[in-house]
């Protein structure tokens, strides 16, 4: 009896070691065919001597005209390759909004209010068993109009939670960089659903006193993965134009948004949404690469909103009362499943290392020749990114991304306990875990980041960062006070 | 009275929660003498006068230094809960919070000053009236409320329900509240984080004993299941009367302290008017010693019972006076062995005096700004009635609270004017 449980174990140690010298193998296949054609060729040399070289050299007949031309051709062709190359672009530094104590909303006043609030029973027993699960801790935010009772969202409370959140963080971010106001030459802010005139960005141009031929753009509708969207279009203007900074805004004001009516599908965002807000300083100035602390390497954005099912995923409507929120749909985490394999079928080829791209291949090959049975092949993506930030979108979002590229608990730590500690802060949530994980320590130099975030559309889409310089903790930031505390075990369903 | 509910308006509620989070199984446990307190609330009206201080802080700036003062006060944003069905109360610190009240009234400060000088309990409408009940589990036990005046002034009301602790307990807790708000919170904090380490742990031992007939000053009255307060078939009324030095003067000279002059006079007029049932026993009530143990909610009061053998009408004033100050203090009124199977009360059992002297009641200070007025009254009190007597510093004027039935008040008012010519 012993004995049949041995033959297990060494058998699958064996494969790890098989799995290791094939990755080693195919991931330095180049360098490894150099060695041999190396020796082969000093070999050759040394066989010849010295003699033979020259004669060789001399029967080629080069002259001054020769040399002259083969090097402008070689100056000629590396001036176009440089020129070609798209301009890097650098994450200079970002900061994230720190939420009041003031503005704490703990469960079981979270609780009292919905029964003051919402005379049905049945919605308030349901955003119970959502909170219960939700993943959430004791120390999430609201904005002050959402204490009352009822909330009462007013124009002027959207405003004011506006000028706080990004203020906030904008203050930050110039404490932090030394940057400013006046460098900027690109503003981007995306906030999915407040949307005033002026605009959120015109709001920022007033209270800093920005230069009057900034280009600023704002981006309203386009849901909780707008942030890499902003990004994205960070990137495109910082190609078009040299020696910028672009400053870029993510966040998601709350106050407008409350939902007093009693469609369960329109409830839950009450239940997750929270405060939250970052800025991003993106340069693409050499003299920036010093200090830089990423380096953008690809963004990549899939779109489903062709398809019907996906489109209505996440859906802002009226319900049968006239009350405004926003559906969620049963089906959204199947389409967050498809939307992401998409992503990650494009993804996959740009970042993964040659020995996962040759069994994905194979396996490809083999299910369309050999046999269908086979499974398909999932690509490894711990062997391409040392950390992950999963947009916190809620427990479900992030068990199932877990599921789905089998990734250890540690690695989504940073998207759990954000959820935990600052609630549902939509785009700028991603920023918030990527603090999580400066402030435990472990962003080293050489680190490659890979940031996922879903929206509605239904929009999937990926950034990858490259860490360029080793963040030294104690990390100033929302974490600052309580990242002692962290990680915390969160239940399954907390007893209210 | 209509008139004065109607000029209040445009209450807005919402909740403040402490700052840090207090933990999933904090529970403060309530003492016997707790207990023994359920049926009964505090309401205190602070006035403030119209000054740029009072009338520049925002809503945010009063809110703002609750969320520290919670922090030290956390079973203020609990709720009770049972220990099982019918089991023994308690309350569970789970930051649930207070309630915030906020409104404006449509009079002047002065006009409303004025028209309580004659005696109109219209701070009724500046402090919220609720009780612990019906949903015992989601009642908030302390409230604030906050009326702004026309032509600026501030008047805030504070509910607070008498099983946290006694007056001079809630009395202390806003104090320090005033105190960070003003600022200096360090050395407030730390002060009180001391004395905080220790919470009272009362162990029930083991199955209730037999009933013991309760003693004198408190009364059993019948379970108040769901809705904490007494069953009383009278309604009961306030009236607040002032007292001048002068007319204390003529009352008693000086050999007998103003709380008992004042209790005398008010049993004896009392003992007049209800000639079918003479109060013989009346409880009186202190401020307790300090707490040993430097809780910083507590119910620890002295109380003493003055047992008349004849009408108090027939005893010499100063003869009445002197036998209240000189009545031994009772022993501890319950030990730990109090279930809370059975529901007490203790104001209006007998015809309660209670006296405030000691408590620093304008001590509320906000940005150096302290009270111009204080009104200070109990609900739930039992059909025998209540008399507070407040004691404002460096004034010599006392102000005398009674809460009785209704029909009894313009009785009493006739009484006092015409024997006493106290209006």
């Amino acid at each position: 009896m012993p004995m049949a449980p041995l033959p297990q174990f060494s058998s699958s140690v064996k494969l790890k070691y098989v799995k290791l010298g094939y990755q080693y193998l195919v991931n330095n296949f180049l360098s490894l065919l150099l060695l041999p054609v190396m020796a082969a060729v000093s070999l050759e040399l040394v066989h010849r001597g010295p003699g033979e070289m020259v004669e060789l050299w001399e029967s080629l007949r080069v002259d001054l005209i020769h040399v002259m031309c083969y090097l402008f051709a070689i100056v000629f062709v590396s001036t176009v390759y440089f020129m070609s190359r798209p301009r890097p672009v650098y994450l200079v530094d970002y900061a994230c909004f720190k939420p009041p104590a003031t503005c704490r909303v703990p469960f079981s006043t979270f609780m009292e209010h919905a029964r003051l609030i919402y005379p049905n029973e049945k919605s308030v027993r349901f955003q119970m068993r959502i909170l219960e699960r939700s993943g959430l801790g004791e120390e999430t935010c609201l904005p002050p109009a959402n204490h009352y009772l009822p909330p009462k969202p007013t124009m002027e409370a959207s405003r004011d939670e506006a000028q706080l959140v990004i203020f906030s963080a904008i203050d930050d971010l110039v404490r932090k960089t030394g940057l400013k106001p006046k460098d900027i030459d690109i503003l981007i802010v995306n906030c999915s659903l407040f949307s005033p005139t002026p605009s959120l960005s015109a709001m920022i141009i007033n209270k800093y006193k920005l230069r009057s031929n900034i280009r600023s753009f704002n981006l309203s509708g386009m849901g909780c993965s707008a942030g890499l969207i902003s990004i994205d279009l960070a990137r495109d203007l910082l190609q078009a134009h040299p020696s910028s900074k672009a400053l870029v805004i993510s966040t998601e004001i709350i106050t407008p948004n409350f939902y007093p009516g009693n469609e369960r599908a329109m409830l839950l965002p009450n239940c997750l949404f929270r405060m939250g807000a970052a800025a991003i300083l993106l340069s693409n100035r050499r003299r920036d690469a010093r200090r830089a602390k990423y380096r953008l390497v690809h963004v990549l954005r899939t779109h489903k909103g062709a398809e019907d099912r996906a489109y209505r995923c996440v859906y802002q409507e009226e319900d049968s009362e006239g009350n405004s929120g926003i559906n969620l749909s049963k089906d959204l985490m199947s389409i967050a499943g498809d939307a992401l394999k998409s992503n990650i079928t494009t993804l996959g080829p740009l970042v993964l290392p040659m020995s996962e791209q040759l069994l994905f291949f194979l396996t490809l090959v083999g299910r369309k020749v050999i046999n269908p049975k086979w499974k398909p092949y999932i690509p490894d993506f711990k062997q391409a990114f040392e950390h992950f930030c999963i947009h916190a979108g809620g427990r479900a979002v992030i068990d199932e991304l877990q599921k789905n590229l089998d990734l250890s608990a540690e690695h989504v730590e940073a998207s759990r306990m954000t959820l935990h500690r600052f609630g549902n802060t939509s785009s700028s949530s991603l920023w918030y875990e990527l603090n999580y994980i400066e402030s435990k320590g472990r962003m080293r130099r050489g680190d490659r980041l890979w940031q996922i975030a879903f929206g509605s559309g239904f929009k999937c889409n990926s950034a990858v960062w490259k860490c360029m310089r080793t963040v030294k903790t104690p990390v100033d930031g929302p974490w600052a006070n309580c990242i002692h505390r962290y990680p915390v075990h969160i239940p399954e369903v907390v007893k209210l | 009275m209509s008139s004065d509910q109607a000029a209040v308006t445009g209450h807005r509620f919402s909740s403040v929660v402490p700052g840090d989070v207090t933990g999933s199984a904090v529970v403060h446990e309530l003492a016997g003498m707790d207990l023994i307190m359920k049926l009964h609330y505090l309401r205190a009206v602070y006035y403030f006068a119209p000054s740029e201080v009072v009338d520049g802080l925002a809503i945010t700036d009063l809110k703002k230094p609750m969320f520290p003062w919670l922090n030290v006060y956390y079973p203020l944003a609990g709720r009770i809960r049972r220990a099982a069905e019918g089991g023994r109360p308690f309350i569970k610190c789970n930051d649930s919070g207070l309630r915030i009240v906020e409104a404006s009234c449509g009079r002047t400060m002065d006009e409303w000053l004025q028209a309580e000088e004659g005696g109109e309990s219209r701070w009724r409408s500046l402090v919220p009236d609720k009780v612990l009940g019906p949903e015992l589990y989601f009642s908030p036990l302390v409230y604030i409320q906050f009326t702004r005046f026309k032509h600026g002034g501030m008047a805030i009301g504070y509910s607070w329900a008498h099983v946290l602790g006694d007056p001079e307990s809630a009395t202390n807790s806003i104090n320090l509240w005033g105190e960070l708000l003003s600022g200096n919170p360090q050395t407030v904090i730390a002060q009180k984080n001391e004395e905080n380490t220790e919470e009272p742990v009362i162990t029930p031992q083991g199955p209730a004993p037999a009933p013991v007939p309760a003693p004198a000053p408190i009364k059993q009255v019948e379970i108040a299941e769901d809705v904490w307060l007494p069953p009383t078939h009278r309604k009961m009324a306030t009236h607040c009367f002032r007292i001048t030095e002068t007319e204390l003067e003529k009352l008693h000279g000086e050999q007998v302290p103003p709380f008992e002059t004042i209790s005398a006079l008010f049993w004896r007029c009392l003992a007049r008017i209800r000639s079918r049932r003479e109060p013989e026993l009346a409880t009186i009530c202190r401020s307790g010693t300090p707490a040993k143990n430097n809780e910083i909610l507590h119910n620890k009061f002295r109380t003493s019972t003055v047992k008349l053998d004849s009408s108090a009408a027939s005893v010499e004033l100063l003869g009445l006076a002197t036998k209240i100050l000189k009545q031994d203090m009772d022993e501890a009124l319950v030990d730990g062995d109090n279930t809370g199977e059975q529901d007490f009360l203790l104001y209006g059992a007998n015809l309660t005096f209670v006296d405030m002297g000691g408590i620093d009641l304008y001590g509320l200070e906000l940005r150096g700004q302290r009270p111009v007025r204080v009104a200070y009254s109990v609900d739930g009190v039992g059909e025998e009635g209540a008399i507070l007597v407040l004691q404002p510093p460096q004034r010599t004027d006392l102000s005398v609270m009674v809460i009785l039935p209704e029909d009894e008040i313009p009785s009493l008012c006739r009484v006092l004017s015409s024997d006493f010519g106290i209006a």
